[in-house]
């Protein structure tokens, strides 16, 4: 018991009283030597002579006491505790050198963690089905729809037929506005598919079941799955949802399950509803003109199928299809196409995702060089420290250890700082990127890949920094001159040319981007965009399901919004250029009376828009031929046409246009070409402008029943003090109809959003990259100037002038740039291809681009290259005589 | 240090739990008595000792308290714990076993050969 409090005791001390336990060791040494000296006086040795050889026997003092202290179990954690506080006032004794590798790692970690978060699901996330990569898009794509599609009258014929598919299944196009009539009523979106359509994708409802074989017929019971987020939003996750009757569209339908949380459409489309898909093939047969419902169509490939196989299988079921079903005159423009569920998925963004995946690695790349090269930078210079430690007793592995606490110490900081940076960066990505990016909005900091970085970053301090610390400190180290290792500032060198080859080719391709960018601003688009704005006006379905009920309502409307003061003009549309969705037709459609018909599947596509005669007003898009459309036309029984430029140039070289008869190939019902339009630009920002035609809106309702009008309004008022008229205004006429108004601007705005946000990543990572390669030099020719200012003390004492000086220091600079800049300007001119397909107006190989950039980047390189040069430069010839 | 400093540590450790055996006494004591009891044979450097003791401490086995020595100096006196008394017994035994088994060996080494 004694011993137990005794031995408590003792180790309470021992950890507590740190300064008492040494000086006790002391004691108990002195008083070994003491006896020591006792026991050779007591045999008659002389005081002098028995305190000397007492000594000797007793050999070294610190050492013993060192041992003393290395028996005590976790000794070693205070040396580290010692370590990390010597490496701190390294640290604040060098802050230039601290901040620049704490910087560089922030960078490197921050930007590479950011991006990968981005395009982790692009490119390698697996899709939340049940083995994703096994499931296909399939279907017949045409000029018109680059999308796979099918209809529902040939739907069943490959379903029943086909042998690569384990299933089939498919879902509507496109997700519907739909009422939900309740207490608390709701617009919602509807969609449909069929009963084999969850289970294809291998999900299954998070409460409830999926739907029934005999609830997917035509006059089947009508039930519905609703979506997690209607379940939870607007029914408080009710626990007793399934077998509930909701009122959607004035008819009740029966809830028999909830889909998952993450579900989501393969199409990337959002829905609220989803009634079963119906379809049956005798129906089908007859429905839509004997074509079937449209519809978007998945399917399982059975194990050990490729994509490629399977549309080998699929072949002749398609040629069968084409040669039976479809009309002779598109059959030219139809393929099929089958495509893994990732590629319909990410679409073209893939290459975006690729291009920033490269850029944020070469970033990285620089990065770790950087921190290289700066570790090797400070171990150097401390080599001579290194030196007086270990003559002082330091052992090797405790010299190791303070460079591994120092680099661990370095990346730990640069990895909390670089993950702040990432968190902010990945925010600036989410509000700069596009619409179109499929997952953006669920992106999330990714811990793997943070930690990945933070451990490349540590491995490549780590292992710079142990360079020198692994060499046996060398005895001359010791001596004032030290002869600086050659091999290290060759590596040193080496890297600093990696680095400014990769910021090369960092800055080339966006300065490309830049290029390409600034040419997508700058076009014409043929129309004007300032004080206009658009008004979307969702009419639910089953109120307005006449042409009728639809004309009446958008005459009102426009009437109304006429009177209010400061509207120029108001105009009917179904689509407003430059971008967007617009109605198209194919060229070999449009026949002219008293020509031969044009050959099927030939030029390609043209734009339709259907306007009422103030769409050119509002737009200020001048009528350069013949007259535009006026109101009496609006109530005549002939159908009028107004060309494009371009489509009346190719429908009629070098004759007048007007008066002309088209009709279309299949009819004889002949429209009359009234007038010529200017060109707009009306294939998006980046595509070629395509040949248009624009039919006249007539006040019949037959020229109202397809697509939802959408009003252009051209206001002297600004956008934000009009809405408000407008909104009053259309809510007299209907106040529960929702409305959103755009400005042109913002639209066209949206559309360079994908190049504006690729070009502001590049730009900023061949930033960063120039940035870290800079220092680097930097850093060489400072450290290059330094070692050789006795050198330079000589020549000057032998007569060189300060001119030949800076051209010697500056000359070493120059050389690193150069290889550095013509790998990089090789390596560059090799990737450009890759960016070909985003880059608008200006080539992969643009001279003027490339000498940009070169210039940009010779010039920067070339500061960082002067300054040091110039220090040397002035440097006084009998102080750098006396240098060490 | 010499290379066989395993094998002498252990050995140091029983030599200066055996010492301690006989009461309390300082550093400069035990190697003393080591000393002397093997006629000059075995002589413990400080360097070796002081570690020995001090692991010995935090092991538990023995403890110390500082005391006045013969001539009235503060000393450091170690003594053997009640852990350190049933810990000598085992390598006591230990030793015993060893040093028969080698001598077995070393004994009986000729006749095999004969």
């Amino acid at each position: 018991m004694n011993d137990t409090l005794k031995r408590l005791r003792f180790l309470l001390r021992q950890t507590l009283l740190r300064r008492r336990r040494q000086s006790e060791l002391d004691d108990e040494l002195q008083f070994h030597v003491d006896k020591a000296i006792e026991a050779k006086l007591a045999a008659g040795m002389t005081a002098e002579e028995a305190r000397r050889l007492a000594l000797v026997e007793f050999g070294g003092m610190e050492r013993t006491r060192e041992e003393c202290h290395q028996q005590r179990p976790g000794w070693w954690m205070g040396t580290m505790v010692q370590d990390v506080r010597y490496a701190l006032r390294g640290f604040r004794r060098n802050p230039v050198f601290t901040v620049a590798v704490i910087a560089t790692l922030a960078l490197g970690i921050g930007a590479t963690t950011a991006v990968f978060s981005v395009v982790d699901r692009i490119l390698f996330r697996s899709l939340p089905y049940a083995q994703d990569d096994r499931i296909v898009s399939l279907g017949t794509v045409h000029s018109l729809e680059k999308q796979e599609f099918m209809m529902g009258g040939f739907f069943f014929d490959w379903r029943d037929n086909q042998k690569p598919f384990v299933s089939m299944a498919s879902q509507g196009t496109m997700p519907h506005a739909c009422d939900l009539v309740e207490n608390n009523p709701a617009q919602l979106d509807c969609l449909y598919f069929d009963a084999g359509f969850l289970p294809l994708l291998g999900i299954s409802p998070v409460l409830g079941r999926n739907f029934l074989p005999e609830e997917d017929r035509p006059n089947g019971p009508r039930v519905v799955l609703i979506s997690y987020g209607l379940w939870q939003g607007h029914y408080n996750q009710d626990p007793g949802m399934i077998g509930r009757s909701i009122d959607i569209e004035g008819n009740p339908a029966r809830v028999v399950g909830v889909l998952p949380k993450d579900f989501q459409f393969p199409t990337l489309q959002t829905a609220d509803v989803i009634f079963p898909f119906a379809l049956n093939r005798a129906a089908q047969a007859t429905a839509n003109s004997g074509f079937g419902t449209p519809m978007r169509t998945f399917a399982r490939l059975k194990p050990g199928v490729s994509i490629a196989q399977a549309r080998e299988e699929m072949e002749p079921l398609f040629v069968h299809t084409r040669d039976t079903f479809i009309p002779p005159d598109v059959r030219k423009d139809i393929r099929l196409s089958i495509r893994s569920l990732r590629d319909r998925e990410t679409q073209d963004v893939q290459l975006t995702a690729w291009i920033l995946l490269g850029s944020v690695l070469a970033v990285l790349l620089i990065a770790c060089a950087n921190v290289g090269s700066l570790m090797m930078a400070r171990g150097e210079a401390r080599e001579r420290e290194l030196a007086v430690r270990s003559a002082l007793g330091a052992s090797r592995t405790r010299l190791i250890r303070q460079t591994l606490t120092e680099a661990t110490l370095l990346s730990l900081a640069g990895a909390a700082l670089g993950l702040a940076l990432a968190e902010g960066l990945l925010r600036v990505f989410l509000d700069l990127a596009p619409t179109g990016i499929p997952f953006l909005q669920r992106a999330g900091l990714d811990l793997r890949i943070a930690c990945f970085t933070v451990f490349l970053s540590l491995v490549c301090g780590v292992l710079f920094g142990l360079l020198p610390a692994l060499q046996t400190p060398r005895v001359v180290a010791l001596a004032a001159r030290a002869a600086k290792s050659r091999k290290r500032t060759v590596l040193r060198r080496g890297l600093v040319v990696g680095q400014i080859a990769v910021s090369m080719v960092l800055l080339s391709g966006s300065a490309l981007l830049y290029r390409s960018f600034q040419n997508v601003e700058d076009q014409r688009l043929g129309m004007q965009t300032g004080g206009v704005f658009t008004l979307q006006i969702a009419l639910p379905w089953y109120r307005y399901n006449t042409g009728q009920t639809v004309m009446d309502f958008y005459l009102r409307a426009d009437a109304a919004l006429r009177r209010l003061p400061g509207i120029r003009a108001v105009a009917i549309s179904d689509s407003v250029p430059p971008g967007g969705w617009q109605g198209g037709g194919r060229y070999a459609d449009l026949a002219v009376s008293g020509r031969p018909l044009p050959t099927p599947g030939m030029g390609g596509v043209v734009v339709t828009r259907k306007v009422t005669p103030d769409y050119f007003k509002a737009l200020n898009i001048p009528i350069v031929r013949g007259r535009n459309f006026t109101d009496e036309d609006r109530h005549s029984g002939e159908t009028m046409l107004i060309l494009s430029r371009l489509l009346a140039d190719r429908l009629f070289p070098g004759e007048d246009p007007i008066g002309k008869h088209i009709h279309s190939p299949r009819s004889t019902a002949v429209s009359t070409v009234v007038g010529v339009a200017e060109n707009v630009k009306n294939g998006g920002l980046l595509e070629p402008d395509e040949p248009e035609i624009y039919t006249l809106r007539r006040s019949a309702a037959d020229d109202w029943g397809q697509r939802a009008p959408v009003m252009i309004v051209d206001s002297v008022l600004s956008p934000k003090a009009a809405t408000p008229w407008v909104r009053s205004q259309i809510a007299k006429l209907d106040p529960t109809v929702p409305i959103t108004v755009e400005t042109l601007n913002e639209q066209v705005s949206k559309l360079a959003d994908r190049p504006r946000f690729e070009t502001a990543l590049l730009g900023f990572f061949a930033f960063c990259g120039l940035l870290m390669a800079v220092i680097g030099l930097y850093g060489v020719i400072a450290f290059v100037a330094a070692q050789r200012t006795q050198e330079i003390g000589v020549r000057m004492a032998l007569g060189a002038t300060r001119m030949n000086i800076l051209r010697l220091i500056a000359g070493e600079g120059l050389r690193l740039i150069a290889v550095g800049g013509i790998l990089g300007l090789g390596a560059a001119l090799g990737t450009a291809r890759l960016l070909k397909s985003l880059l608008y107006n200006v080539g992969p190989h643009d001279p003027g681009t490339y000498a940009a950039a070169t210039l940009l980047l010779a010039l920067v390189a070339l500061a960082a290259t002067l300054i040091p040069a110039r220090a040397a430069m002035k440097v006084e010839p009998v102080v750098a005589l006396r240098y060490e | 240090m010499p290379t066989s400093t395993d094998l002498l540590q252990g050995t140091v450790d029983v030599l200066i739990l055996q010492t301690l055996a006989a009461g309390p006494m300082h550093g400069w004591a035990v190697a003393q008595r080591i000393q002397q009891v093997s006629k000059d044979v075995l002589q413990i450097g400080q360097g070796s000792l002081y570690p020995a003791l001090h692991r010995l401490e935090y092991k538990g086995w023995i403890q110390s308290d500082w005391g006045n020595s013969e001539n009235n100096r503060r000393a450091k006196f170690y003594e053997l714990t009640e852990t350190g008394r049933k810990q000598l017994e085992t390598e006591l035994e230990t030793w015993t076993r060893l040093s028969e088994a080698i001598g077995l060996v070393l004994g009986r080494f000729p006749e095999a050969t004969a």
